[in-house]
Parts: C-alpha cells; structure tokens; sequence
C-alpha cells in the first residue's frame, strides 16, 4: 500500500489503512519509545498513546516534510507528556548535579550495534537520557527541549553535557567506542588494548 | 577542531545507531489501538469480560449448588497436566538464540574479542546484530608471532541458554582469520570490520562447504560513505544456513578500511512472522533482568465495605421434618442485609502480559441482621439437628429469650445480630481487561480458604417461634470465593483501586450437625491502592 493510499484511507478511518500504516511505522516509533521509557510495556503504552494521536490527528498532515518525521514528532511529544506525568521525571530532570549516579555495569547488556548503543542510552539517569535522546538524536534544540520539559535552557545543556560525558564512559567501558578521540574510531571496530 | 569532529561525529553515532535500532510491538499495542479508534466494534471485549464474570460466578453456583452438609468436603478432580515445551530451534529456517556474551581472549595476543553469538536471518541481523572484531594488526601481528592458530567451535544452543557462545580451540590448523570467517558465518552474523590504518590486508581461504548459502553485495549505505568521507566501502554480508556450522566456501575480503555496513532501509515487510516473533521474543529476552520481578510485583492493601445477604435453607432427613411443610423458610424470618468488612494486604505478580496471580491475607467481618421480639422470660424451645453417624435429624430441647418476629407472643421488638470474624488466604487470578495511559480495567476470581475465628450464631427454632443463640454451631472453616471487576488509576508511584465485588461463602457457616444451611454472600465496593516494588 502506497503512502498516498494509506494517508487517504486513515483520514477516513479506514481500518485496513491505519494497520497498514501501524505495521510499517511502528517497529521504529517503538525503537524511539524504547529509549525514553522504562521498560518495554512502558514502551508499547506509550507507543500506543503516541499512533492513537497519530490516527486522530492524520487529517492535519499537509505533505509537509517527511510523513515519518511526522509520525516521530508525534510520538516523541508523547512520550514526553507521559514523562511528564512521573513525578521523579520532574525531579530527575532538574536535578544539575546528578554527575555522582552510577551506572551499574551489569545493567549493560552486551549487544551489538544499535541495540547496545539504545541500552547503553537507557542506563542513563531518566533527566540525562531525556535531554540526550531529544538533542543528539531526535535533533531538538535546547530552547525547544527547554520548552518541552519546562525547565531552563542552561539545564537542558549542562544535563546534556553531563549526559554525553556519562555515555561516553559507558561506551568506552564497554568497548563500543576507544578513548582515542579519533573520527575513525566510531566507524571502525576496538582495537583491543 | 578535533572536539568539534569528535562532538559531531559522537552525536552522529548515537543518531545513526538509534535511527537503526527497531523492536516489534506486540500485538495488544495494535488491539487497545483498534479498539481505541473503532469503539462501536470493541464489544467483543465487553462482551467476553462479562462471559468471564457470568462463567466464574456460574462455575462458583454450579458447584456449590448441592446443599447437602455432609457434602462439605472439596472435591478433587483430576488435574489435566499440559506439558508444554518450547523448542527454540528448529530446523530449515532454523534460528538459535544465544543471549549470553562472552569476552575472550586469544592465547599470546590479549586480543580481546567481543561477540554476541545468534544465529538470526538477514533482517534480524540488520536490526540486532553487530560484531566487533579486533584490529586485523593484532590479527596479523598475531599470525605472524605465533603462528598459533584458533578455531571458534561453535556451540548450537537453545534460546536463553546461558552457555557459552563459542569456545576456543588452540592448535586446530586453521587460520586465525578463518576462524573468523568460521565463527561469523556460523553465527550468520555481520561482520562491521573497520580498520584503523591502511596497512591490513587479509586474504582468506577457506575450504568448501555444501550448504552454505552465501550471497554478496556491495555498496554502502549512501550515508556512510559521505561520513566516512573518503573511506572506501565495500559491503559484504554472508547468511548460512544455521543448521550448518561450517565454513563457507567463500571468504569474507576484507579491505583496507573496508566497512560493513548494513542496510538499515530494511523493510519490516520483508520479516516473516516468525522473524517478527523471534525478534519480540529476542527483545523481551534482552530487557534488563535485575529489576524485571520488581517490575512485575505489587503490593495492595485494600478495603471493602459490603452489604451481607444470606440464602437459608435446610436439610434434614427421617420423621423430624418440621422444616418439610413451611416450603422456604425465609419466609418466616424477618431479616435486613447487615454491613461488614473486608480488608487485607496482599501480592500480585504479572506473570502474563494480562494476567496476574494474587495471594496474600485478609480480615473479613460478616453481619446480617434480624428482626426479632425480646422475650420476658426464658422458653423452651427445639432445634433441628442432623445425627452425624446415623444422618437422621431429631429434635434438641433448647432455651430461648427472643422470639420470632412472626410470632405472635412477641413483647419487646429487638434486632439481633448474626456476626462472623474470619481470617482468609485468598488466591486468584486478575485479567487486564483494557488499559490506557492511566487506566487499567481488570477482571478477577479468587478461591479464599477461610478460618472463622469468632462470631454469634442465632438459630431458628425448629418450630419457626424461637432463636437460639448457639456461637458453637459456627463452623471453624470455610472456603469462600471472590469476584470482582475493578479499574487502575494511575496516582504517581501509586494505583488507585476501584470496584465492585462479590464474595461467597461455598459451605454452611453452621457445622454439620445444624440442620440449618446458611451461605452468606456479600456484595462491595473495593477500594485500594497499589504500590510497585
């Protein structure tokens, strides 16, 4: 089924197309809603709250820019607002000096590739791992993220700061990437040392 | 400058991976979807949550419906053992989870080799799957040095296994980079082999293996290559059939900072639903262990304030029928639903995606309430009674100070109370019937094993004129049954825990000498509060 056909089918909440559209979209939402969430069933739920908007709000998608991109904003501003609900989401994002939270080393799995890194991210603190997801890798500014989580601009960058010093650790403890700070280090395996 | 390439280039490994990673719903998420965006069609679900409800409450009726006391005993019916074994490999398109990782090293070299063991398919390879290798220096340096040579004997294992991944085995004749070669395509994993300088150059021949399925491409990802800059790509992959712990019978190339890249345009269409289930299943795997009973555990405490209603009947056997003519004898009891109590503390595991055992311990305080006439001075009254040997019933003489309030003497009207304190085990099932966000509807039974440690006991008079007060006739235990359908809500580290229920009480709250059956039940309005561990 084409995007054109899918788009036209959810706008008149046709079953087929919005499943259509689920079963295509929705194996990488989950990935998004993987690193925000606790755990996998917090994932689903809010995948689930996320494609409920989707398909609610599919008639306001004007073939502006990509309809993923869309589908991904969505969802992350989701996630966000259920974030947003936890109180010790309110607590831990706010908290500056959170530097002195360890990482237990067993809660690491060791998976390769993207899994790894996706776990790596989510043994972050919850403040930490939420600004990071959100500037690194959904691409928001500190002014939105600021905006998004109701706290500072200076906050969402010294937790991001903060955060990419701590995953890098982590990376590095693990193996994934080499203290070397080299542009060939990332793409290339770990040299063992 | 260096930073800011290192800034950028950090940021964009952590994109790249996490744009790359995908995990697969399972198939509730698209259910509460449908169900949320089509509710005119949702009553399949209302409609088997009250078949639950209407089944359990029949299933409790059905089996207590027989009113004989000597009939006090539980039943025991043969229990149907379902033996279900999971097999995870299967063959053909056989798929073998390792979960387990292992570092080792290779004698003389220190070479530290990190890899994650599973045979998947291509598109659960793409999703999953990445291998670091160690520096093809240290490879050479290593071939070159000892001339010792390894061979990774890969184990096939079962999913879950916590077995070793592969093991290592010195002095085997092989070439260390053809253990590689053997130890990837055994796995069918990826090879993301990147060199850190332009010296390394490894040509590998490996022997010819039968079927060993083996396909090439080239070309990497556009993206990469414009972030690798001026690196030269080229893309291998190589799938065997994982029955086939061979080598293939080409070998893996590996250029001079050559990148293996994989196609993270993957269609999830392509996936077969047992890839689509692996992949689940190999996710649900991988979460995180130390917290998952924590996860999965809850603590409850909850209290009922419920209406008491009882069902009187009798049974009785031989010439001392006085009960056989009055047809139902409540009837001639004038009676009113008294309020009681039930609360406890308790444990529930979700052991299912939906499902959830409960146990713990509760209070229960039963009342119920009759209307009767205070007596100016004691009577004399019958009781009926049932012989426990011989099963005849006969009359006990008996005193009484409260009348019937049908009975016509009565003097002074009073209300008397039929009172019961028990401590109970309950154990049951809950199912999640639906949830949202901060809501979760659940439907549940339970089998509560009761011990009555307490109570008063008012008993009508054979003759139907008289109550005796007797709290030795109250039997010491019981078994009740619960039912109850209740919602979640969410209240920041807590749940909220509201809705109706009903409890039944299956035997006689009188011993089996009483001629007299009463079964109680209660009808409630459950209120708790749960707290995860």
């Amino acid at each position: 089924m084409t995007e054109e056909l899918m788009l036209s089918g959810c706008i008149r909440n046709n079953a087929t197309a919005q499943e259509a559209l689920y079963n295509r979209f929705s194996p990488r939402m989950l990935g998004v809603c993987y690193r925000f969430a606790k755990n996998r069933e917090d994932a689903e739920d809010m995948l689930q709250e996320g494609f409920i908007k989707v398909f609610t709000q599919i008639h306001q998608y004007r073939n502006e820019g990509a309809l993923e991109g869309w589908i991904r904003r969505i969802v992350v501003h989701t996630c966000i607002n259920i974030l947003k609900k936890n109180k010790k989401f309110a607590d831990s994002v706010d908290i500056i000096h959170a530097t002195s939270v360890h990482v237990k080393e067993e809660m690491i799995p060791s998976i390769m590739q993207a899994k790894q890194v996706v776990e790596c991210i989510r043994t972050l603190p919850l403040g930490y791992k939420t600004v990071l997801n959100l500037y690194a890798i959904e691409g928001y500014s500190h002014k939105e993220i600021a905006s998004m989580l109701d706290i500072e601009e200076s906050t969402s960058r010294s937790q991001y700061t903060r955060a990419k010093a701590m995953l890098e650790e982590i990376l590095i403890r693990k193996k994934i990437i080499q203290k070397q700070r080299k542009r060939s280090d990332f793409y290339g395996a770990v040299s063992p040392s | 400058m260096d930073r800011n390439f290192y800034s950028d280039d950090f940021e964009q490994l952590l994109k790249e991976k996490a744009d790359q990673f995908r995990m697969y719903p399972s198939k509730r998420v698209w259910h509460s979807i449908y169900n949320n965006l089509h509710p005119s069609r949702r009553w399949p679900s209302a409609a088997m949550s009250m078949l639950l409800i209407i089944s359990l409450l029949l299933t409790g009726y059905l089996n207590t419906s027989d009113n004989s006391i000597t009939n006090q005993f539980v039943k025991s019916s043969d229990t149907e053992n379902i033996n279900s074994s999971q097999s995870t490999q299967k063959t053909g398109t056989q798929k073998t989870v390792f979960t387990n990782t292992k570092h080792q090293q290779l004698p003389n070299t220190g070479a530290d080799y990190v890899a994650k063991a599973f045979t998947t398919t291509e598109s659960e390879l793409l999703t999953y799957t990445d291998v670091k290798t160690p520096d093809p220096n240290t490879i050479d340096a290593t071939i070159q040095n000892n001339q010792k040579e390894e061979q990774f004997a890969v184990e096939n294992k079962t999913a879950n296994s916590d077995k070793d991944v592969f093991q290592t085995a010195e002095n085997t004749g092989k070439g260390i980079t053809q253990v590689i070669d053997t130890y990837i395509k055994t796995n069918q994993i990826f090879v993301d082999i990147a060199n850190a300088n332009n010296k390394t150059k490894i040509k590998i021949s490996t022997p010819a293996a039968n079927n060993t399925k083996e396909e090439e491409f080239t070309g990497a990802d556009e993206n990469d290559l414009n972030k690798t800059g001026n690196e030269k790509a080229s893309t291998k992959k190589s799938l065997a059939s994982p029955a086939n712990s061979v080598v293939s019978n080409k070998p893996v190339a590996v250029n001079e900072n050559s990148v293996v890249k994989k196609d993270i345009n993957l269609n999830a269409k392509s996936l077969s639903p047992e890839e689509k289930a692996w992949i689940d299943n190999y996710a649900l795997q991988n979460k995180s262990r130390s917290n998952k009973w924590k996860d999965k555990l809850d603590f409850e405490f909850y209290i009922t304030p419920a209406v008491n209603y009882r069902k009187l009947t009798t049974d009785s056997k031989g010439s001392a029928t006085p009960f056989a003519t009055t047809g139902d004898i409540n009837k001639f009891i004038s009676q009113k639903p008294g309020l009681g109590v039930e609360t406890g503390v308790g444990l529930s595991y979700a052991f299912a995606k939906n499902l959830k055992l409960k146990t713990g311990i509760q209070f229960n305080y039963t009342n119920y309430n009759i209307n009767a006439d205070q007596t100016n001075h004691p009577v004399l009254t019958t009781l009926l009674l049932n012989d426990p040997t011989t099963g005849y019933s006969y009359l006990a003489s008996r005193t009484s100070t409260i009348s019937n309030a049908y009975n016509s003497s009565a003097l002074q009207p009073i209300q008397i109370h039929n009172r019961t304190y028990q401590i109970s085990i309950p154990v049951g099932l809950s199912y999640k019937l639906s949830s949202t966000n901060n809501v979760e509807w659940f439907a549940g039974a339970s089998v509560q094993p009761t011990y009555i440690f307490g109570g008063n006991a008012h008993l009508i008079s054979s003759d139907l004129k008289s109550y005796v007060s007797d709290p030795s006739s109250i039997s010491n235990w019981n078994l009740n049954l619960g039912f109850e359908t209740y919602m979640n809500y969410k209240l920041g580290g807590y749940r909220l825990q509201v809705g109706p229920q009903v409890r039944y009480q299956v035997y006689s709250t009188y011993r089996k000498n009483v001629a007299l059956i009463e079964k109680p039940y209660a009808v409630g309005l459950k209120v708790g509060i749960i707290k995860g561990f």
